[in-house]
């Protein structure tokens, strides 16, 4: 799995492409630590191109959001395939993370 | 009541003249105890203390008459069987009719004559002794009847309680369609049948009649069917189960008990299946164009009475859409209220007719023939029908097969995904199918290569993906220790961001994102079955 990392105002842009399962979740997650230890507050999770997700990357997302909402910072999920949207509703993700369909929506929700 | 080998039997005699007591007690005496009574009332006094066991009754009497007294003797439950003899005067006018019709055993007319009077009261006891002793023999017989209808009735339940009755049984299976019928017959039994796999596409059906009813036919109904499926679970060959069953039954049969029985193991991939038929009458294969085959080559002799038989088999194979009809000879020995016997040849007829075209309609449907043919007969044996419908061979052209041998190592996920994603391509299924399929194994191997071997060894887990018509279905089989994913307890996703866990969510996924997902322990592996459809 690819992971790259932009930048827009203070805002960073994880753009994934892959899958984000159990192989490729821990060094995701380290990736976004080292962004949150480095001061990152405002962090948004591109799926544009990620294939699938798995309850391993739920778990990267869910830990992510419970670091940043300690901290007063902001999580956006954006441009989910059909699949990963699946996941989210069925693991109620949908609900308890801010998802929107475009990057435009999430930039502007920060 | 009197101990006759040791008392005298009592005599009661009734009648307003003295004199005549007396009369009737020398005469009477002593062979008889005599006991005398002036009145109706007192006599009935006296019989209400003592039973006597035979009572000579004056007619003509004041207050209460003789056929009074009579009456009362005969319309109380407890005194009805003692024999009443009537005494008449000769100048009387008597109604002997009407003596008789209110139960009176017999008439003397006075003056008495000894020897008549002897004659007359032996008789009458004899009569009365021999009625008691068959009222109880009669009582014993009924006693032990009811208790041999009990046992009856206990044995049929323990029978009837081993069959298997969940219908469809393998629901997670569409390689076949599978149904069985036992109708009970009130008091003769022994059908049973059986189905089970034996290992992951090997299916082992059984149909059998054991000789004798009640509980030592259930019992023995109960270890047949333990052995069978004991030495089927480890045994490829019919004819060699059949063998060591054979020889462990008639080894300890002190009752010689037998059974006849079929047994067939089918593949349910290829349609390839062997059977043995031991005793039992012929099964039939119907084809899917109507064309019927009996199955009819005996194997050996009935099973359980005669150690070291050696079985053979045969062989053979189901096209798509084939039917086997294993049954026992309720269905051919059915009669109807003439006598006549419904027959292989009806029975030929329905098959070909081929009413059902599921094996439940298949199945219920000659069942309900046979019913209709025998109705208003008492069935005099049970009936039971097994149809096991071979819907189509899976896996026929190898490149419908995904087939991996995955170590249990977490690395390996990634090669499997990669499989899949090519597999899925190649057969120009959506993204979604394989991303769900991606996501699916992901969560599995994930759980099993995380918890599922507690030592050391080597271990690897066996995956195998299908494509048929609409759905692919997908098969997990690992040797860790036992552990069902379909356990866990959902989790809760209501939840907010702090309050929520990570737990289960494999799980959930797994169960929403696929049809059918089954569990089973067999051969000590973990197997883990869902299919996903690829329309919808």
């Amino acid at each position: 799995m690819k992971l790259e990392v932009k930048e827009s105002d203070d805002i960073k842009i994880l753009v994934f492409e892959g899958n984000l399962d159990t192989n490729t979740s821990p060094d995701a997650e380290a990736t976004i630590n080292e962004l949150i230890d480095g001061g990152s507050q405002k962090l948004l999770i591109h799926f544009g191109n990620l294939n699938f997700i798995s309850s391993a990357g739920l778990r990267v997302l869910l830990a992510t959001a419970k670091k940043l909402k300690g901290t007063g910072g902001n999580l956006q999920i954006c441009s989910l395939n059909p699949t990963v949207q699946e996941v989210f509703d069925i693991s109620g993700f949908g609900s308890i993370l801010k998802v929107t369909s475009t990057e435009e929506e999430a930039l502007s929700a920060f | 009541m009197s101990d006759r080998s040791q008392e005298k039997p009592v005599v009661l005699a009734v009648d307003d003249t003295p004199e005549n007591l007396d009369v009737v007690k020398g005469i009477l005496t002593p062979e008889y105890t005599v006991r005398a009574a002036t009145s109706g009332a007192m006599a009935l006094k006296i019989i209400e203390k003592q039973r006597p066991d035979i009572v000579l009754l004056d007619i003509m009497m004041p207050e209460m008459d003789g056929y009074e007294v009579c009456r009362r003797i005969k319309a109380d439950e407890a005194t009805r069987d003692i024999p009443v003899i009537f005494l008449t005067a000769m100048d009387q006018t008597t109604d002997e009719a009407k003596g008789f019709d209110l139960g009176a055993a017999d008439y003397i007319t006075k003056p008495v004559n000894p020897p008549i009077l002897e004659a007359r009261v032996r008789t009458h006891l004899a009569l009365k002794f021999a009625m008691d002793d068959l009222h109880s023999a009669y009582a014993v017989i009924k006693k032990q009847k009811d208790r041999m209808q009990e046992e009856l009735n206990v044995g049929r339940d323990i029978q009837m309680s081993m069959v298997p009755v969940e219908f469809p049984p393998f629901p997670n299976r569409d390689e076949f369609d599978l149904h069985a019928v036992l109708d009970p017959a009130r008091e003769v039994g022994g059908d049973f049948y059986d189905y089970f796999f034996v290992k992951e596409d090997e299916i082992c059906l059984v149909v059998g009649d054991v000789s004798g009813k009640g509980v030592p036919a259930a019992l023995f109904m109960a270890v047949t069917k333990t052995m069978l499926k004991t030495s089927a679970m480890d045994d490829p060959s019919p004819a060699s189960i059949f063998t060591r069953v054979n020889d462990e039954l008639s080894a300890d049969n002190p009752a010689s008990m037998f059974v006849t029985m079929f047994l067939a193991l089918v593949n349910v991939r290829t349609g390839e299946f062997r059977y043995c038929n031991a005793g039992h009458n012929p099964p039939y294969l119907l084809h899917s164009d109507r064309a019927l085959t009996c199955l009819n080559e005996r194997h050996g002799p009935i099973v359980g009475a005669m150690p070291g038989i050696v079985y053979k088999e045969g062989k053979g194979q189901l096209a798509e859409d084939d039917m086997l009809y294993i049954f026992t000879d309720g269905v051919t020995e059915a009669m109807d209220t003439e006598g006549n016997l419904y027959s292989e040849s009806r029975l030929e007829k329905f098959l070909r007719g081929r009413e059902g075209s599921t094996s439940r309609a298949m199945a219920e449907a000659s069942l309900k023939e046979i019913e209709d043919y025998a109705l208003g007969a008492e069935q005099a044996d049970d009936i039971t029908i097994l149809v096991f419908r071979f819907n189509r061979a899976l896996g026929g052209t190898a490149g419908q097969v995904l087939e991996l041998s995955v170590k249990a190592d977490l690395s390996e996920i990634q090669r499997v995904n990669a499989a899949i994603e090519s597999f899925c391509e190649d057969r120009g299924l959506p993204a979604g199918i394989s991303q769900k399929l991606g996501i699916i194994l992901d969560e599995l191997l994930n759980n099993t290569i995380s918890y599922g071997f507690t030592d050391d060894g080597e271990h690897e887990i066996q995956v195998h993906i299908e494509f048929a018509d609409n759905r692919v279905i997908v098969k997990v089989s690992d040797d860790g220790i036992p552990f069902n994913p379909f356990d866990q307890v959902a989790p809760d996703t209501t939840l907010s961001i702090e309050e929520r866990g990570i737990g289960g969510l494999g799980v959930l996924l797994i169960r929403e994102m696929t049809d059918r997902q089954t569990y089973q322990r067999l051969s000590n592996k973990n197997i883990v079955t869902f299919t996903v459809k690829t329309e919808n």
